[in-house]
């Protein structure tokens, strides 16, 4: 019987990779972070920061009564965790690939033994570093538009919600850019209509591979609802399932993980290179 | 061994990026010559592991070149694309990717400086890239392929859009890097660029490799091509006779009345024979040029002769 060595060539070269990249990460987030303070995409963030709680205070204004504490949960949680969360990743992980290739600057990384995934990771842990604060100032805003009766629960529910969304989808649009760069853009929103829109209202199978069927049984399960409005009927069981909110927690950090190592390793093994030759 | 290629060919659909080259490089500067499109940055792509044959296996430095972190290591590249990010300054980009390459921040800071230095830009390091001049741009993009000191310096259109001062001084720095003992690959669509730099050449053309040697072989091969001479001389009637008479020219058309167009398979001896003559007194020769001297009509020939045609 063969056993095989842990420190035999290939996995040390291996294991020595790995740590070299994970050294070069930072170097990558500094780089990306410095390169990331214009002015538009500080505008841009400002502005998807305050779209929530502006909207919300112009529904508070319009509504003759205040809308109940769940109501308002879900209105923060889809415009907060979902919309602002969702549109701050997808435009700063999506096109982390194919902006380099159409810069032509993925040469300079790709010939790089750090490169490749090392970038990959800096440029998911900028994307999540810029979309989590806003995500939170955006929930935070908006839960103290509204009186409700517990604003710091509502606060930490709505905060636990954004990072989860912020890491798991960043993860997952980045995994698009890198499966079709060509069209990440135009890849990401139809997989997002599809799959995290509608797929996902869908009580089968299919919606347990979504993000947002995960975000929407930890709500459910963080905010009580399922003592309050369903009592546990069946109808909301099929629906919402009865595994716990750690369970989703896992799942979804799970899935970010997934989606990470399946980026990288096609990173890993196909080619980029923008110059294709047109020989006759 | 520096490169060993082994019938590799590359495909990109139906479309032949590389066709069936076989080869080997010893150590030392090495030009890889040939046409827009006849195969160049692919097979640099190969050597840079960024591509993988379809057929065939390319070894570099004596090892695998696809996603090989090992080789990349001891790899310099500077490729043809610009490809440089515009919002940040020379010194934080060389020592981005000088990190990338496996240096701590501070190795990588005075490894950048050096080779930023070395391509005498250290007084504009701090400007940011999008403020350079095109010169400026290839300095920076070519620290970044030596910042690292690689074993193997690879170089795709180095000289392409520099003005002559800029050329020049990319020559020297080159000429001062080869002549450390390094190892280089410079590929080039324009002979006289690189012909200074070394005395290895690789011919390419539609993907395939036409010819390699050493400058005297590219001579003697670039003499047995057929060409056109044009002769600026006192008695071109008289001359053209005589080297119709001696199997010199296959073809010849008088032009005014002191020029004779020659086409010839047999430049070599045409040049001889009009040393001889002038020499002897027998003709006033006052010009002579080949009309279609440029790399590209010699690798047109050279497609003719692989393809039967000449």
């Amino acid at each position: 019987m063969s056993v095989v060595n842990a420190t035999s060539p290939p996995v040390r070269s291996f294991i020595n990779l790995l740590i070299g990249t994970i050294q070069r990460i930072p170097a990558v987030v500094w780089f990306e972070w410095r390169r990331a303070f214009t002015f538009s995409r500080m505008a841009w963030m400002l502005a998807l920061m305050a779209f929530p709680p502006g909207l919300l205070l112009m529904v508070r204004t319009a509504a003759r009564d205040a809308p109940r504490d769940e109501v308002i949960s879900i209105l923060i949680f889809i415009l907060s965790a979902c919309v602002v969360c969702m549109m701050s990743v997808f435009l700063w992980a999506t096109p982390a690939l194919s902006s380099e290739l159409e810069g032509r600057s993925w040469v300079y990384l790709a010939v790089r033994p750090y490169g490749p995934i090392s970038v990959l990771i800096g440029k998911f842990i900028v994307s999540v570093s810029w979309a989590i604060p806003v995500g939170v100032v955006s929930a935070t805003l908006s839960v103290l538009v509204f009186s409700t009766q517990s604003p710091a629960h509502l606060i930490a529910v709505q905060c636990g919600l954004v990072v989860l969304s912020c890491l798991a989808y960043s993860a997952l649009f980045l995994l698009i850019g890198v499966i079709a760069p060509k069209k990440c853009m135009v890849a990401g929103i139809i997989y997002t209509i599809v799959f995290e829109v509608a797929f996902a209202l869908i009580p089968a199978a299919v919606n347990l591979l979504t993000v947002q069927h995960r975000l929407r049984c930890l709500l459910v399960r963080w905010m009580d609802f399922d003592k309050v409005i369903a009592n546990r009927n069946p109808v909301f069981l099929s629906y919402f399932g009865d595994e716990s909110s750690w369970w989703h927690v896992g799942v979804l950090l799970g899935m970010t993980l997934a989606y990470l190592v399946a980026a990288g390793v096609i990173l890993r093994y196909r080619e980029f290179t923008a110059a294709i030759e047109t020989v006759t | 061994m520096l490169l060993e290629l082994t019938n590799v060919t590359r495909l990109y659909g139906t479309v032949i990026g590389v066709n069936d080259i076989t080869l080997s490089l010893a150590s030392g500067a090495h030009g890889l010559l040939g046409p827009n499109g006849a195969g160049k940055t692919t097979l640099l792509n190969l050597i840079t592991g960024q591509l993988s044959p379809t057929i065939g296996s390319v070894r570099v430095l004596g090892m695998p070149s696809r996603s090989n972190p090992n080789l990349l290591r001891r790899l310099g590249y500077l490729p043809s694309t610009e490809g440089m990010y515009a919002d940040v300054s020379a010194i934080e980009w060389v020592t981005y990717l000088t990190r990338l390459q496996g240096f701590n921040s501070h190795e990588a800071k005075q490894l950048a400086l050096q080779a930023l230095d070395r391509v005498d830009l250290t007084d504009q390091m701090h400007r940011n890239i999008s403020t350079f001049s095109r010169g400026m741009r290839q300095r920076t993009r070519l620290a970044q392929a030596i910042a690292h000191e690689p074993e193997l310096l690879i170089l795709d259109e180095p000289f392409s859009g520099l003005d002559p001062i800029a050329r020049y001084s990319m020559t020297k720095l080159l000429e001062g890097w080869i002549s450390e003992g390094r190892s280089l690959i410079i590929a080039s669509h324009v002979l006289h660029e690189i012909e200074s730099l070394t005395r290895s050449f690789l011919l390419l053309g539609s993907g395939r490799l036409m010819a390699s040697g050493s400058t005297n072989d590219m001579n003697e091969l670039l003499a047995e091509l057929p060409s056109e001479v044009r002769i600026r001389v006192n008695k071109p009637r008289e001359l053209a006779a005589e080297l119709l008479r001696g199997g010199l020219a296959n073809a010849v058309k008088l032009i005014g009345d002191d020029e004779v167009s020659v086409s010839t398979a047999l430049s070599a001896q045409l040049g001889r024979f009009l040393s001889k003559a002038v020499t002897e007194g027998e003709y006033f020769v006052s010009e002579v040029h080949a009309v279609d001297d440029s790399l590209q009509n010699v690798f047109n020939s050279l497609m003719k002769i692989h393809r039967g045609s000449l």
